[in-house]
């Protein structure tokens, strides 16, 4: 069959046949050194947490991933296509000009005076340039004390939606993705009401630079789908979804509520796999 | 990172569990009950790695082959499995070359048959062939007169392919994924998933069809040798033809399988009606193909090397009631009730019908095999009988274990299907 080796001829057959399967190789050896090649790519030019996030944010069911716009009231329905960064959206500035219609914060402390991420965190913008990053007041509800906290050091750096830090709860661990990307420049932790202090790469204080962060009546109507999603998850097991018709949330949940299915909630709740 | 340590706690109330592994909003059974499962399939895979280290170490004295009964019950399931698996290449073919991307939900249970299929017949021929340390020598010194080179080139390859497939299926384990360059990787590899696609196309079209024509050029055999195009035997065709027919239901009875022994509706009816009009309309062009190469066959191919095609049907059990079972009741029966709306629309049918389907290229491998080194061929040769040893059936069965085994698995942890939403999401009554 090969050139060499005992029997083998050049007839056309032959020619044909080695031609045919030493393409067939070759073609999966380059597809395979191409899939590596890319991969290492990437990294070099700090595209992957972008793609991971894209492939993460890609398997949230459809009715997490509406738009702000949606959330707001300024459309009916709109699915975000975008990875929720508001900052490369076409259609953000066709849309912001609508008139918005506001729902409550449901009992829940929500400042205005702060930028809210869909994995529950808040973003204040410091009069230094830098910003103060904190676990939003759901999710400090359902988290209540967690049993460790795993930050970034000092003069780290972060990617939007990269996990920044990691916290411990009964068992569970809850991943909380970067609001913003930065340089860490401060760690805090549930004491002292936020987590990590940051001097973003974009000048915080530039509207645009926080764009894709909610804020104003967007918040009340993604809180709102919020609390229905947990209703419907924290309900107990073989009974039908009811709609609780008042009543603010309990501080602690995940001890108040163990049996329920944490894992599901947990991963709903901070955007995670 | 700056930390504070926590006991891992995987250990919930005294019970070992595996939760963080399972795909986010997919409910599965508990971690016992799933070993519970996997238990005595696990038990078959260990007597049939037994039976196949017996026949590696002693040799094929361990099987009831002989000099003429060379092909048995190993070669009947190489070749069923391998048509059985022929829809992994057809799907991929279908949703990545003609973008018929509503078959999408059941591509990755697609790629994992397919691999289980093909590396259990690669397993299998392992035992059969023997030696597997001088595999290499069939690819440095290949018998260039053989089709069997040809099958050896292409499923080689094509497992190999397959296994690229599955690679993007395994990185998006829940666990897997979280570290950025398996997740990356993963994007990067399944980009490049129509390319492999298409050459399991093309590795698949080879390697069916020449299963085939190895039984199509076996002149001395004339109950299978057949005349053809070219260098092509009709049976080259009629494998190809029947593999990408019967591929799509069997994708169809093992989703169904999984659906009723997990109680959770994991595709939408509509992939399967798809899936079934796809076959039942394949089923249909072989049944005519099959039926106008049996013709030929009874009129010109079998009188030319001297035998009168009906001697063939004289010898119990294998009558003419084999013939019309596999043109008629599994072949245009299935085809009708898969592509007729009607019976198509209700689950039943369809899936009795892929069945038959199924059941067919089965029965249709088992003749070529059986029947064919059955027969007598000379006048002092007699009609012979084979019943395969016990290590031939537990190696058998060890493969259908394995399949089991990887299956459950690749279900459980693995993203196989697309969560389903809504009251469709649960099987009645369970």
């Amino acid at each position: 069959m090969f050139p060499g080796i005992d029997g083998f001829h050049w007839t056309v057959g032959h020619v044909l046949f080695l031609a045919l399967f030493f393409a067939v190789a070759l073609t999966i050896l380059a597809t395979v050194t191409s899939a590596l090649w890319r991969t290492a790519h990437d990294f070099r030019s700090h595209c992957a947490i972008e793609l991971c996030w894209k492939q993460d944010f890609a398997d949230l069911p459809e009715s997490d991933r509406r738009c702000r716009h949606e959330l707001a009231g300024r459309v009916i329905s709109k699915t975000c296509d975008n990875n929720f960064d508001c900052r490369g959206c076409e259609n953000y500035s066709k849309f912001a000009v609508l008139p918005a219609t506001g729902l409550a914060s449901l009992g829940l402390n929500y400042p205005e005076d702060r930028f809210y991420h869909r994995g529950h965190t808040w973003v204040k913008t410091e009069e230094d340039g830098t910003v103060t990053i904190g676990l939003d007041d759901l999710a400090e509800h359902l988290i209540g004390n967690p049993d460790s906290v795993n930050l970034p050091e000092t003069g780290s750096e972060l990617e939007l939606n990269q996990i920044a830090w990691r916290m411990k709860k009964n068992g569970n661990e809850i991943r909380v993705r970067a609001p913003l990307e930065g340089t860490i420049v401060g760690v805090g932790g549930p004491k002292q009401g936020w987590y990590l202090k940051m001097r973003p790469s974009r000048e915080a204080h530039d509207a645009a630079a926080l764009r894709h962060l909610l804020r104003g009546p967007e918040v009340g109507g993604w809180l709102s789908r919020e609390m229905e999603r947990l209703q419907l998850q924290l309900r107990p097991v073989h009974t039908a979804p009811s709609l609780a018709d008042g009543g603010v949330l309990l501080p602690g949940l995940m001890d108040a509520v163990p049996d329920a299915n944490w894992d599901a909630v947990l991963a709903d709740t901070f955007l995670a796999p | 990172m700056s930390s504070t340590a926590l006991p891992d706690s995987r250990l919930t109330d005294g019970q070992l569990t595996d939760a963080k592994w399972i795909p986010r909003g997919e409910e599965r059974t508990s971690l016992s009950r799933f070993l519970l499962w996997l238990a005595p399939w696990v038990v078959v895979l260990g007597v049939g790695v037994y039976a196949a280290g017996l026949c590696l170490y002693y040799g094929l004295n361990q099987t009831n082959m002989d000099n003429r009964f060379a092909f048995g019950l190993w070669i009947f399931l190489d070749l069923g499995i391998i048509a059985l698996g022929a829809g992994a290449f057809f799907t991929g073919f279908l949703v990545y070359i003609l973008k018929r991307t509503e078959l999408r939900p059941i591509l990755n249970t697609a790629v994992v048959v397919g691999l289980i299929c093909y590396s259990g017949a690669v397993a299998i021929l392992m035992i059969d062939v023997g030696q597997p340390l001088r595999a290499w020598f069939t690819f440095w010194h290949p018998n260039t007169h053989s089709m069997l080179t040809e099958v050896t080139f292409c499923i080689s390859c094509y497992l190999l392919v397959l296994c690229l497939e599955y690679i993007p299926i395994v990185l998006r384990n829940r666990q897997l994924r979280r570290l950025p360059s398996f997740l990356v990787f993963e994007h990067q590899l399944h980009k490049l998933v129509p390319v492999l696609a298409a050459v399991g196309t093309l590795l698949s079209f080879f390697h069916q069809g020449s299963l085939g024509g190895l039984y199509g050029v076996l002149r001395g055999r004339p109950f299978a040798y057949r005349h053809g195009f070219f260098i092509w035997p009709s049976t080259f065709f009629l494998f190809i033809l029947s593999a990408i027919a019967s591929g799509p239901s069997f994708l169809m009875l093992v989703t169904a399988t999984v659906e009723k022994v997990t109680g959770k509706r994991l595709v939408a009816g509509e992939v399967f009606r798809r899936l079934g009009f796809i076959s039942g309309v394949l089923l249909a062009i072989y049944v005519a193909a099959k039926s106008i190469d049996t013709l030929v066959w009874i009129d010109f191919t079998s009188p030319s090397v001297g035998f009168a095609p009906w001697q063939y049907y004289m010898h119990k059990p294998f009558g003419l009631p084999i013939l019309f079972a596999e043109i008629v009741i599994f072949g245009l029966l299935p085809a009708f009730l898969l592509t007729y709306r009607r019976t198509a629309m209700r689950r039943g049918w369809l899936l009795s019908a892929a069945a038959l389907a199924c059941g067919g290229v089965l029965l249709n491998r088992f003749v070529l095999t059986v029947q064919t080194l059955a027969l007598p061929t000379l006048s002092f040769d007699e009609f012979l009988q084979y019943t395969p040893s016990w290590q031939e059936v537990a190696s058998f069965g060890g493969v259908i274990a394995y399949g089991v085994i990887v299956y459950s698995l690749s279900y459980r942890y693995l993203p196989l299907f697309a969560p389903q939403q809504g009251d469709d999401a649960h099987v009645s009554g369970h």
